[in-house]
């Protein structure tokens, strides 16, 4: 038994360990950690397979940026509105144990029949070090073989960016230029009255609401902003 | 016994499966879309195997490119998160049925 065998061992077990534990563990907030402990195990068997480059991008882009980002949008959903915990009904349980089951025999029996493939291309160990590591290799075959997609890719990552900005969006542009300001609490007067025009008695204001420009804006005075609706907004 | 290609496709294809049922039984929306993440990341397990087995750096180059196309699908699926609760909505797949019938 040699060491590689360990290592592999001890690294897919971790992951498959991780990775059971994202799908079964209640909290998301624990879920994405434990991705964060999958993905590393992951990056070790890219390295265990000679892919560097590749094992380092997994951490970077992976562990690095994907997972801060889902755990800011668990942060930003409320936890109150979260469904219950008891991982479906029992017929989707039941059914996706069986797909599951049927799917990972149908991989192993593809896998332990299958004919290994031979060694046709020419990045064999020596050549990649002769090359100057697999960072050289990778870029040498993805600037010239494949150069059309790597356009194509950064154009995704554009459409992608561009789309989530869209997506992100209020609904209604229209309510960027309005500021609600609660009279409740004194810092919202003052600060009304150090952005807006002079107003005569703040703390008087005998309507309901009271609606200021404010240069382009519009800013709205009222007790009690959690009640107001903007113009044109169904319910709050 | 040695390390084969064969123990990273059966590694490759467990990560799989539990990516899979956790996409079929989990409701939140957050949780199934790290379990969609997981399931690239075993994908990728078998092309950086294929790749290493047959000495060619294309499997490589594809997961490359794999990846370009997840961290953007991850940027669009979590704005869609954001937008969803910020009209109150629950992220519980089970809720969205805005384009049902």
């Amino acid at each position: 038994m040699s060491w590689e065998l360990v290592f592999f061992a001890v690294f897919s077990a971790a992951m498959l360990l991780t990775g059971i534990g994202v799908v079964a563990l209640e909290n998301p907030v624990h879920s994405a950690i434990s991705l964060v402990g999958c993905f590393i195990n992951v990056a070790a068997l890219f390295v265990m397979l000679g892919a560097e480059f590749l094992g380092v991008l997994q951490i970077i882009i992976y562990t690095g940026a994907v997972l801060v980002l889902v755990l800011f949008t668990i942060m930003l959903v409320d936890p109150n509105k979260l469904p219950a915990f008891y991982v479906g009904k029992p017929m989707q349980r039941n059914v996706s144990a069986i797909v599951g089951a049927i799917l990972m025999v149908e991989l192993g029996v593809a896998i332990v029949t299958r004919v290994a493939l031979e060694q046709i291309g020419p990045h064999t160990n020596a050549m990649v070090d002769q090359m100057g590591g697999n960072v050289q290799a990778i870029g040498q075959v993805m600037l010239s073989e494949y150069a059309l997609a790597f356009e194509v890719a950064s154009l995704v990552l554009t459409v992608g960016v561009v789309g989530a900005v869209v997506v992100g969006l209020p609904n209604r542009l229209g309510a960027l230029d309005t500021v609600t300001m609660s009279l409740g609490h004194s810092r919202g007067a003052e600060d009304a009255i150090a952005a807006g025009p002079k107003f005569e008695s703040p703390m008087n204001i005998p309507a309901e609401r009271y609606v200021a420009p404010v240069g382009e804006r519009k800013v709205v005075m009222t007790k009690d902003p959690d009640k107001y609706t903007h113009p044109g907004e169904t319910s709050k | 016994m040695d390390l084969t290609t064969n123990h990273f496709l059966f590694v490759s294809a467990a990560l799989f499966v539990i990516g899979m049922m956790g996409v079929l039984t989990r409701r939140n929306i957050l949780i199934v879309f790290m379990c969609v993440e997981m399931m690239v990341a075993a994908v990728g397990i078998s092309l950086v195997a294929f790749s290493h087995e047959t000495a060619t750096i294309n499997g490589q180059v594809f997961f490359l490119f794999a990846l370009a196309v997840a961290a953007a699908e991850s940027a669009v699926g979590l704005a869609i998160v954001v937008a969803l609760s910020r009209q109150g909505r629950a992220p519980d797949v089970e809720e969205m049925q805005t384009l049902r019938n």
